[in-house]
């Protein structure tokens, strides 16, 4: 039996056991537990941690942390990721990797306090200048999460590439039993600075060709579309409704697919687990005679809808109506969401796509 | 499936009530999920948390329909006695909401003089933990002992070992007094 832990301190662990080796960020609700467990926790490990002035001033860190080879760590939600995209772009323009996690806060701007998933857009479409993507994991229970910050490390290492779990407010905040897994010691990476040029100096940006450099980055993103989607589906193959789902809201429409399929409706439920890249290998097993696709989000319009619209015309379901349900700030509750899809099935909401 | 709502002032331990009986629920082998409510608050404001327990997966941790609510003080009451489930039970001090109780005939409201009991014990800060005891009995899914030893296991845990003594005799009163 595990004890209760909060999703916020769970990620944190789970960074220092995945043999995270610094973090450095600066403090925001709904993440701030992030951090304030790992400024005693780092260094009761023997792990580095520093708080910055602000937010770009920490992702700046990260840049450097990653530059000599550390398996580095920042948290943030919504505004204060904003802030970041600046050193996230130039991290990506380097190859470096990291794992960022954005704990969700609803809305734009200053947004509020409550659990959201008004993010989705930024984090899978890479959020700063340029042409680039970051992998965005993200999970719909404590211990997913923890599972996928040690993931998130080795992805991130593996394609060189920033890693992204996005979650939510209530998750951070929520407790739930957890297994951590195994403390790893990971060593820096070797082919990092070290202060003696083995790898040659930094290649200044204007030197490189970047349409060549842009073509490689092509292919690396195709390997990773190819070997990284990550779903989990009940139902799919006799659906007649197929809805989407992730996060928070994605456990509770598991939920309530669970209880219409007990009644004998044909209902499925995809959840993805990786946002980018988009899980379109789960529309394989779709009834292809399904009647709609639904998203069901904690936002005002349809940002994941976009993906399951393109990616249902790419796997065939092109004249398939996408459908959309918005659901308010907090976790969504399943008897707003069943009256959408019974208005939905009764013909009076028009589909988005 | 269990809902339960544990809220009241800021400061009354509403939030550890809850968490010491999804603690339990883990202790005695179920699933369980804590998820408070958080935000903008002030000194003397309310806060409230939201437990499930069950056997299988728990799907929304959400406030859906609780089966019973604990309420310590009247703006709680009012804000959460439409929210039970039908059949459902509000849990009171009786001693703080003092005000109509009679809002729901499908509602039991079971009212405990939390505070007297707490200062009986020369204890104040034990109200939520009276309180606790009362809504184990009513939920009548874990022994007093299973309880006991479950609340014991996490404050040991924490490393307050020292308020093992005060907090299973808070315990056992509120217990009793069901």
């Amino acid at each position: 039996m595990g004890d209760m832990v909060k999703g916020n301190i769970a990620m944190g662990e789970a960074a220092i056991r995945a043999g995270m080796h610094i973090y450095c960020g600066y403090p925001i609700t709904p993440s701030s537990e992030v951090m304030e467990y790992l400024s005693w926790r780092a260094q009761e490990a023997g792990r580095q941690f520093i708080q910055a002035a602000n937010e770009g001033e920490a992702m700046y860190m990260v840049y450097g942390a990653a530059s000599v080879g550390s398996r580095v760590l920042t948290a943030s939600s919504g505004l204060g990721i904003s802030l970041k995209q600046e050193g996230v772009t130039y991290m990506a323009a380097a190859d470096y990797p990291a794992v960022m996690i954005n704990v969700c806060r609803y809305g734009d701007g200053l947004g509020s306090l409550e659990s959201g998933q008004t993010d989705y857009k930024r984090e899978t479409r890479g959020g700063g200048n340029g042409d680039y993507r970051n992998i965005v994991l993200s999970p719909s229970t404590v211990q997913e999460a923890v599972d996928l910050v040690y993931l998130a490390f080795d992805l991130s290492e593996k394609y060189r590439n920033i890693v992204v779990i996005l979650t939510e407010g209530a998750l951070g905040q929520m407790m739930e039993d957890c297994e951590y897994p195994p403390v790893k010691e990971v060593p820096f990476y070797d082919w990092a600075f070290d202060g003696k040029y083995t790898h040659g100096p930094y290649p200044s940006q204007m030197a490189v060709d970047l349409h060549a450099k842009g073509m490689k980055n092509n292919e690396k993103r195709a390997l990773i579309t190819e070997n990284e989607q990550r779903w989990e589906a009940v139902g799919v193959e006799d659906a007649e409704y197929v809805l989407f789902a992730y996060g928070i809201p994605g456990r509770v429409v598991l939920g309530i697919v669970d209880e219409l399929r007990k009644k004998g409706e044909k209902v499925g439920i995809i959840r993805p687990i990786s946002l980018w890249p988009f899980p379109q290998k789960a529309f394989d097993s779709i009834n292809k005679n399904v009647k709609g696709f639904i998203s069901i989000e904690t936002a005002d319009s349809g940002q994941m809808l976009e993906d399951v619209a393109l990616y249902a015309k790419k796997k065939g379901f092109g004249n398939v109506p996408c459908y959309f349900i918005s659901s308010p700030p907090g976790v969504p509750k399943s008897k707003y969401v069943l009256e959408n899809f019974e208005a939905i099935k009764a013909g009076k909401v028009k589909e988005v796509f | 499936m269990k809902e339960i709502v544990f809220a009241g002032f800021g400061g009354q331990g509403v939030l550890t009530a809850g968490l010491v009986l999804s603690q339990v629920a883990l202790f005695s082998g179920k699933k369980a999920t804590w998820m408070p409510s958080y935000g903008p608050a002030m000194r003397g404001g309310t806060a409230n948390c939201t437990v499930k327990y069950s056997d299988s997966r728990i799907y929304s941790p959400g406030q859906e329909a609780p089966d019973v609510i604990m309420a310590l003080n009247i703006p709680s009451f009012n804000k959460f006695i439409n929210m039970v489930k039908p059949g459902g039970v509000m849990l009171i001090d009786s001693d703080i909401v003092t005000c109509d109780t009679s809002v729901r005939s499908d509602v039991k409201v079971v009212k405990i003089p939390g505070t007297t009991i707490a200062n009986e014990l020369k204890n104040p800060k034990a109200l939520n933990i009276i309180m606790l005891g009362a809504m184990v009995k009513l939920m009548g899914d874990f022994s007093e002992k299973e309880a006991i030893d479950g609340m014991n296991d996490m404050f040991g845990k924490k490393g307050k070992n020292k308020y093992e003594e005060a907090n299973t005799a808070a315990f056992k009163k509120g217990f009793a007094s069901v």
